[in-house]
């Protein structure tokens, strides 16, 4: 008894995917809505099939041997079963061309140009992502990391681009997957149709840490997108008490400033994720960890323990220092 | 042999040599050969070699097509110097003076004796960071005499006035930083009590400026930038924009993506011109930092382009962006030359500039309106420029983008045309020294550290087509186009002097010239012992006769330590000077010649 | 009774599935162990750190680390004033001759601490392990004889001859010293 029930309630587990910041069955855009649709057509019709198929199959196993039945049955079967060939042939080309052409449907829906489109360019390095939002005003154009902010309601072209190996872009509430690959551009469109955090990750494998390479979608109002883009523009944060003073003073003298870039300071490297605004993103590290003070200190302390293979070097700081320059980091909203 | 037939016989010996020269060199029939034979004996008329009375005696000859072949060496002076010679010598009647690059020495050389010797030399402080700062013949500082006075600037970032006569130090101020990159490329100019001076370092993220120094004491009077806010800048009341968007507010930040300007480059580290009339100063500014264009979306403003400024205090009047958005390194600090002249049936005050991007540039330099804008080199970046915008056309697929390469665009960087040009109004040609190459570019990431490069590009250089990778245009400035090219083996580095019908420069593979000017027949030829990266100087000697200097030395030699296996070794020029022969003696040396 | 000499073969087969082990995070006393250079009075050669040794001069020898040396020696703009080895603003690097003497420990200390000819102190720009793999890239890429080991080619521009055909090899040019 417990076993057949173990049996009936383990399946509903699988519902749990159904739903969630990172799920292709729950579409919170216009793309992934078509997809969606396209998804439950292709499962509901090609599952009627199956059942079909395997009706027939376990009647063509469960009749009686051809030898049994009596020669004037014979001819009246042959042709019997000719039509039912016939007709399960003319059923399977109409509902393939049904499917391609639901298909073709879908895959011209989600490629539709907008020309007001939010332009946004996604750029995949091993093993975080580069943001830059662009506009027609460059200085308004400006760069983040790991984590994507999009106005509810408004298209938005993510212009895809790698910079060292092919990695894949997925958002599976929002859009379906498009590849980033090194010299070449492609574009994912979409209009986000509901507001939320979702996470999108890399669907390619890149290398060791392809797995730890997620990155925040987060769909807002326009005006609150309009109040973070306008954060995003500016410079960072001055430091305010002692200790963050020598935070900063410890990103532009030791080996951070070679690699990141803090507008308002002295460093400028684009080697890393931009660190202007980190404190304001939920995540650092592209996901793997919380932005807290503890989290980013446990990372600049050890960035290989934590995401083993990673371009970070572990640069050795005296605890002050490390104290310091995480103080720093975390009011850089 | 009476002397009034001497110039007769020189005229007719001469002319054929012309003529054939022209013949082979052109491939134009007798036209060429009437008018060669004209103008000798239109010479040997004019010498005054004809005059038969004997109470004056015969005045000392001129440099002229006529008499150039009886150059003769004088004298050498031999410096030992390693380093790429780009600072032509100066004459004061008396005593010639010299500069060595980096690190300096300075000479002054007595002319009144017959081999020269040494009246003082004088060697400022150097700071060693500077030898890692100056790349692929540059300019490494220069000079300027004016009022018995020398102005030097040099490579590590210091500017110091000395007497002329005795070497006498009068001040000395740090005007640039090397330790950011920075240094200073190019003379200052002695200019109505000022001395006006801009900085180098645009491959390093230098932000540009040109800054006025008290040219008595050498304190700073004004320093103005060529990237950031207006007030930086100097554009203010008196600023005339010349298109339509120059006109709104702090250009200089708001074409740059945010913060992007502070290591946007732009440096004025070509020469500057002095207009006392209008009271105007004109320079260029350099390309923007780093190469790549991805990482600086916007205009750019205001690298890369003409500016016209106040004397006094620096104020802008004009702004001509020639490569806006820079895409190909190119910069806009290409020498220029002031000339009043007819332009079209009118009188205008003109300001002519062979640019970097392939196109001389005719201006008007009152107001920085662009007249004529035509190719002098192969270009296929670029279709022409548009006159009402300024803007180039360019060509979409050599567009450079970060994480491709794109092949063949020509010109290459640093540009069609680095050194000095000369125009002679006799003839209404201009002489520009060209390089006729083309480059491949792959754009990567630029990152910044402060003293470092950044370029963020790998570039490679090849000859533009089968006909040599340099040339000498004759460029007919009424016409706009070249009246004549004289190929040449190697891209052309050295400034181009033009007088007495003459247009002589040096080589890179050391072989000083002689053209005939209006024809561009060689008439005189002299191989020295290194490359030639400076301007020849002409000049009267003590004693009354013609007298030509140059100073030779490419820096090519093995102290520069240069593989040219690396096809993207000293920007690219590694792949286009493989055949480069070996300088037998790669120290800088002058050459004196003079007429007898 | 075929089935025993399979048998015994099968676990000699596994045997060679053994891969390199890479290392990515250095222990932090050999990191610090790795800055104990001991230099000269004059800044040329001195005594490497044991621990390089007692690793098997992976700098020298892996193929990762020297991979990892030729992305630093684009990521930190040596290309700026060094060209791909062929010298621009700064000198050649794969010719052969080394100002401050080929040795390991000559290049690190180069690095670490600057040169007064213009080359910048990068002490504070790069870690120790960091600085190690350029050393062990630049001394492939000036080798004159063949190495074992090689990084991988370049992408797209390939301007000189491959790391792994020993660049440096071939005619030297003239000493300065001449």
């Amino acid at each position: 008894m417990s076993a057949f029930l173990l049996r009936c309630v383990l399946p509903l587990l699988l519902l749990a995917g159904c739903s969630g910041w990172q799920s292709a069955l729950d579409p919170r855009a216009d793309a992934a809505q078509e997809l969606h649709g396209l998804f439950w057509l292709f499962t509901i019709t090609c599952g009627i099939v199956w059942a079909v198929v395997m009706l027939v199959l376990a009647g063509a196993l469960l009749r009686r041997p051809a030898a049994a039945r009596p020669e004037e049955e014979r001819g009246r079967a042959e042709r019997r079963s000719g039509r039912v060939v016939g007709g399960a042939v003319a059923a399977t080309v109409l509902v393939i061309a049904g499917l391609t052409l639901a298909s073709f449907f879908a895959t011209r829906g989600i490629s539709a140009d907008h020309p007001e489109a939010l332009v946004v360019r996604l750029r995949g390095f091993q093993w975080w992502w580069e943001v830059t939002y662009d506009d027609p005003s460059p200085n308004w154009v400006f760069i983040t990391a790991n984590e994507l902010h999009l106005p509810l309601g408004r298209p938005v072209r993510l212009e895809l681009a790698a910079a060292d190996v092919i990695h894949s872009f997925w958002v599976p509430n929002l859009a379906g997957k498009q590849d980033m690959i090194p010299g070449r551009d492609n574009v994912l469109a979409f209009t986000p149709t509901q507001a939320g955090t979702y996470r999108a990750q890399c669907a390619e494998f890149c290398g060791l840490q392809h797995a730890h390479m997620a990155l925040q979608v987060v769909v807002e109002t326009p005006e609150e997108f309009g109040r973070w883009r306008a954060t995003q523009v500016a410079a960072a944060a001055a430091p305010e008490s002692a200790e963050e003073v020598a935070g900063r003073a410890v990103l532009e003298g030791k080996a951070c400033a070679a690699c990141h870039t803090v507008r308002g300071t002295a460093a400028a490297g684009t080697l890393g994720p931009d660190l202007t605004h980190v404190g304001g993103r939920r995540n650092i590290a592209a996901g793997m960890l919380p932005t807290t003070r503890g989290a980013m200190a446990a990372w600049i302390a050890d960035p290989q323990t934590i995401k083993p293979g990673n371009n970070m070097p572990m640069v050795p700081l005296s605890a002050d220092e490390l104290q310091a320059v995480s103080a720093y980091l975390v009011r850089l909203r | 042999m009476r002397l009034a037939a001497l110039p007769a016989v020189v005229g007719h010996s001469i002319t054929p040599v012309a003529a054939a020269v022209v013949d082979r060199e052109l491939g134009q029939p007798w036209g060429f050969r009437v008018t060669g034979w004209a103008v000798a004996a239109l010479l040997a008329m004019a010498l005054p070699g004809n005059v038969g009375a004997a109470e004056v005696p015969p005045a000392e000859k001129e440099l002229t097509p006529a008499s150039v072949g009886q150059l003769r060496l004088a004298f050498t002076f031999r410096t030992h110097h390693p380093g790429p010679a780009t600072q032509a010598p100066l004459a004061d009647g008396k005593t010639l003076f010299l500069l060595t690059p980096f690190p300096h020495t300075l000479y002054a050389l007595d002319l009144a004796t017959p081999d020269a010797t040494v009246r003082w030399r004088y060697t400022p402080e150097a700071d060693g960071t500077a030898r890692g700062r100056s790349c692929c013949g540059e300019g490494q500082g220069g000079m300027s005499l004016e009022g018995g006075r020398l102005y030097v600037n040099t490579l590590d970032g210091r500017t110091l006035a000395l007497d002329a006569a005795n070497g006498a130090p009068a001040w000395e101020v740090r005007t640039a930083d090397p330790s950011s990159g920075e240094s200073l490329a190019s003379a200052p100019l002695p200019a109505g009590g000022k001395l006006l001076l801009g900085n180098a370092g645009d491959r390093f993220g230098v932000r540009g400026w040109i800054a006025a120094l008290d040219a008595g004491t050498g304190r700073r009077l004004w320093r103005l930038h060529s990237t950031g806010e207006d007030a930086e800048v100097g554009i203010g009341a008196g600023f005339r924009p010349l298109y339509p968007g120059d006109d709104r507010a702090d250009r200089g930040v708001a074409s740059w993506p945010p913060s992007a300007w502070q290591q946007g480059g732009g440096g004025v580290s070509g020469p500057i011109l002095w207009d006392a009339g209008s009271g105007l100063v004109f320079h260029g500014t350099g390309h923007p930092a780093p190469l790549v264009p991805d990482q600086r979306q916007g205009d750019n403003r205001w690298t890369s382009g003409l500016f016209a400024r106040e004397l006094e205090t620096g104020r802008a009047r004009w702004f001509d962006p020639l490569n806006s958005h820079d895409l190909y390194g190119l910069g806009a600090t290409a020498s220029s030359l002031l000339l009043d002249r007819d332009w079209r049936g009118a009188p205008r005050r003109l300001l002519v500039h062979p640019d970097a991007n392939g196109h001389v540039y005719v201006l008007d330099r009152g107001t920085g309106e662009i007249l004529s804008a035509e190719p002098f080199v192969p270009v296929n970046a670029t279709a022409g420029v548009d006159l009402a915008t300024g803007a180039l056309r360019r060509d979409e697929s050599k567009a450079v983008r970060r994480g491709r390469m794109t092949r063949d665009i020509c010109p290459a960087s640093p540009g069609a045309v680095t050194g000095a040009s000369a125009f002679l109004p006799e003839t209404g040609l201009l002489y520009i020294p060209s390089r006729r190459l083309c480059m491949d570019m792959e754009a990567r990431n630029a990152n910044y550290i402060r003293g470092t490069g950044f370029t963020g590009a790998n570039l490679r250089l090849r000859p533009a087509d089968g006909e040599g990778q340099g040339a000498l245009v004759g460029w007919d400035l009424e016409a706009g186009r070249p009246a004549w090219t004289v190929p040449e083996r190697f891209p052309l580095s050295g400034g181009v002097l033009a007088t007495g019908g003459l247009v002589v420069y040096g080589t890179l593979d050391g072989v000083l010239k002689a053209l005939d000017a209006r024809s561009g027949a060689v008439l005189w030829q002299f191989q020295a012992a290194s490359g030639i990266l400076s301007r020849p100087v002409a000049f009267r000697g003590p004693d009354g006769h013609a007298q030509l200097a140059v100073l030779a030395g490419s820096g090519d030699g093995p102290e520069a330590e240069i593989d040219r296996r690396d096809a993207s070794a000293e920007d690219g020029m590694g792949n286009v000077l493989r055949d480069l022969p070996r300088s037998p003696d790669p120290g800088v040396t002058l050459y004196m010649f003079r007429l007898p | 009774m075929r089935v025993i000499p399979a048998a015994l073969l099968l676990p000699l087969i596994l045997a060679g599935c053994k891969r390199e082990a890479r290392e990515t995070r250095l222990d932090p006393p050999v990191a610090e162990a790795l800055g104990g250079v001991r230099v000269m009075a004059n800044g040329i050669s001195g005594q490497p750190p044991m621990v390089n040794a007692a690793q098997g001069e992976p700098y020298r020898n892996n193929a990762y680390q020297l991979a990892q040396g030729k992305r630093l020696y684009e990521w930190f703009n040596c290309q700026g004033c060094h060209a791909d080895g062929g010298g621009a603003s700064g000198p050649a690097l794969m010719n052969g001759w080394w100002r401050y003497g080929p040795d390991a420990v000559s290049i690190f200390v180069t690095l670490r601490d600057g040169r007064p000819n213009g080359m910048p102190s990068f002490r504070d720009r790069l870690t120790t392990e960091q600085m190690w793999q350029l050393t062990g890239y630049l001394q492939n890429l000036g080798a004159t004889v063949a190495a074992t080991a090689a990084p991988s080619r370049n992408d797209a521009m390939q301007t000189r001859p491959a790391e792994n055909r020993a660049p440096a090899m071939g005619a030297l040019p003239v000493s300065p010293d001449r």
